[in-house]
């Protein structure tokens, strides 16, 4: 069996409150695999201890009791960090660099040097989609800018484990999709994603296993399909049925008894965020065809 | 997003990451050297030639000596001022900067222990320090030497006209010579920059505790203005206090703690035309050093277990 990407064993984490002998437990013999190759997302509300529990996978602090490891290293010995790619909530990079220069800071930081720092850093600018900006300043750079360049820097010595916290906080739903299309990218090419979130929707269409933790404590965990499954419900989905064929079904179930009972038919709905991507697509399409169509009746005067 | 290899799926090895890199500290100082250069610190370099060049123009009632004499006072005050000033605060921002934008974390999330951290910090400002100094040195001397060479061409006319001999005159002119260009004054540099050094390691070590930039910078001036005198008034009150326990408390600890910066002052020997030796420099050097060494050390002692 492969070695886990993160395994968290019993950690508690106190926080002395000032000089007062009061004592905040942000974290409460908390446990958790993530294993190598799955997308694991830690959700929770604010200040339930999620970032907390990230910043000790990445040894920004110590355990008060129990282990955190990363590929079987202790998270405070720094080589676990070869293998991790983080990006912090709403990140702020050096703005004196450029997008490139950043990316070579971090690349050069990790061993990276030359041609391969250099084919890197173009690979991971095209990859955020910032070729474009790579030599603007990031002090220049919009929100959701800083975020692409932060995955970039992130992903820029190949790790095999990615620590993603609120990757999407502040990124407009083009963004927010791009860091999604991302994440399936880094699935299938077997990087593991430790993401935390308190974007339910997101975490629900990305992860393969999920932690709910409040309050410092793990409440539920699992894979994603056994936690949302409504045990006692079966949903049958139908395209073109007909009012009377519907009437029939419920019919049906009536007749057959058992207990069994129609509990709703109706069109399924589509999300807010894929309706606003829906109409982008469509005005940017429409515009496209706009363009043509003036560029033809342009041709065709000139004739 | 455009297709692209994120990374192949191959199971880690654990990787062999050195202990201690001198490249990764070079990486983080020539940072660190970028950013304080775009902060726009060099302008300070204009009003230093502005201030040079109105130095050397200055037509006082001085002699010829006392002119030259001046010029170097004025430059190797503001190279001073320059290089302390900027090192406590160019110190005290660098390191909170990086914790409240959160570039401390990625930083840190990469293999890169927090002892390098704190050198490519340090060395990075020092390089700044180091820079400006020597671009400051160039001009100065080029100014010096311009004005060298027009007061001794003044000084022999008007000793030519008083009728002096040549040996009175060639006497002078060595006079004020003395004043001018003189290798001694790269010493002067080189003890300015070794007492930005430990200024600036002072500075870094109370970054690591301290609970803002404001608080940094105040201990930091306060230190450096009681490193001038707490040797002298250490010895009035140990001779007064002896063998009390305010002596053995206070001030004993006091006069460990806190470097003595009066021992670099060599500019004014320098500039007084008392020349410094090669000894007493390389001591400098050694006793610099093992100031930075051990605020270093103790900087790291606070910060390698610092929680962000």
């Amino acid at each position: 069996m492969s070695v886990p990407a993160v395994e968290v064993r019993n950690l508690t984490k106190v926080f002395p409150l000032s000089l007062k002998k009061e004592y905040l437990v942000a974290v409460e013999d908390l446990s958790l695999t993530v294993n190598a190759g799955e997308v694991y997302g830690l959700i929770g509300p604010n200040g339930s201890g999620k970032s907390t529990t990230m910043k000790v996978v990445l040894g920004l602090m110590a355990a008060t009791t129990g282990s955190t490891k990363v590929f079987g290293i202790e998270s405070r010995d720094v080589r676990s960090r070869h293998q991790i790619g983080f990006l912090p909530e709403n990140p702020y990079f050096y703005k004196h660099l450029t997008g490139l220069e950043t990316l070579k800071f971090y690349g050069k930081l990790c061993g990276l040097r030359g041609r391969e720092l250099k084919d890197r850093a173009d690979e991971m600018l095209a990859l955020v989609d910032l070729e474009g900006a790579r030599n603007r300043r990031l002090g220049g750079y919009s929100k959701g800018m800083l975020q692409r360049i932060g995955l970039a820097q992130a992903l820029i010595q190949r790790p095999k484990l990615v620590v993603l916290d609120e990757p999407t906080a502040g990124v407009d739903p083009i963004g927010s999709r791009q860091i999604r299309d991302l994440i399936f990218k880094l699935k299938e090419d077997g990087i593991s994603v430790f993401l935390c979130s308190h974007l339910l929707e997101q975490v629900q269409e990305v992860c393969d296993r999920v932690g709910i933790i409040a309050r410092g404590r793990m409440w539920r965990e699992g894979p994603l399909h056994e936690l949302i499954a409504i045990e006692d419900q079966t949903e049958l989905v139908l395209r073109d049925a007909s009012p009377e064929l519907l009437a029939k079904i419920g019919r049906l179930i009536e007749s057959e008894g058992g207990g069994a009972e129609l509990m709703r038919s109706g069109h399924p709905r589509t999300t807010l965020e894929r309706l606003f991507l829906d109409i982008v697509r469509e005005s940017q399409e429409a515009k496209v065809k706009e363009d043509r169509e003036k560029a033809a009746a342009a041709e065709s005067s000139k004739k | 997003m455009s297709e692209s290899q994120v990374s192949s799926a191959e199971s880690p090895a654990i990787p062999r990451v050195p202990v201690f890199s001198p490249g990764r500290i070079w990486v983080l100082t020539t940072s660190t050297f970028t950013q304080l250069v775009r902060m726009k610190t060099f302008y300070f370099l204009i009003v230093f030639a502005i201030l040079v060049a109105g130095a050397s123009n200055l037509n006082l009632l001085y002699t010829s000596a006392q002119k030259l004499r001046m010029l170097k006072d004025a430059s190797f005050g503001a190279m001073s001022i320059f290089s302390w000033l900027f090192a406590i605060a160019a110190t005290a921002v660098l390191i909170p900067r990086d914790l409240e934008d959160r570039t401390l974390y990625t930083i840190l999330a990469k293999p890169v222990p927090r002892l390098e951290y704190l050198l490519g910090k340090l060395f990075g400002v020092l390089l700044t320090i180091g820079v400006a100094l020597v671009v400051m040195q160039i001009l100065f001397t080029g100014f010096l030497f311009f004005r060298e060479v027009t007061v001794l061409a003044e000084e022999r006319q008007s000793l030519e006209a008083q009728g002096m001999s040549a040996e009175d005159i060639r006497a002078q002119l060595e006079l004020v010579r003395a004043q001018g260009v003189q290798w001694q004054l790269i010493y002067a540099l080189i003890a300015i920059f070794l007492k930005a050094s430990v200024v600036a390691a002072v500075t870094m070590l109370v970054s690591t505790f301290a609970s803002s930039t404001l608080f940094t910078m105040i201990v930091a001036t306060i230190v450096f203005v009681v490193g001038h005198f707490h040797k002298l008034a250490a010895g009035y009150w140990m001779h007064e206090l002896s063998g009390s326990l305010v002596a053995k408390l206070v001030v004993k600890p006091i006069v460990m703690i806190i470097p003595d910066f009066r021992v670099f002052n060599v500019t004014e020997n320098i500039v007084g035309g008392t020349p410094v030796d090669a000894g007493t420099m390389l001591t400098l050097a050694g006793l610099a050093l093992l100031y930075v060494a051990v605020y270093s050390a103790v900087a790291l002692y606070l910060f390698i277990d610092k929680e962000f």
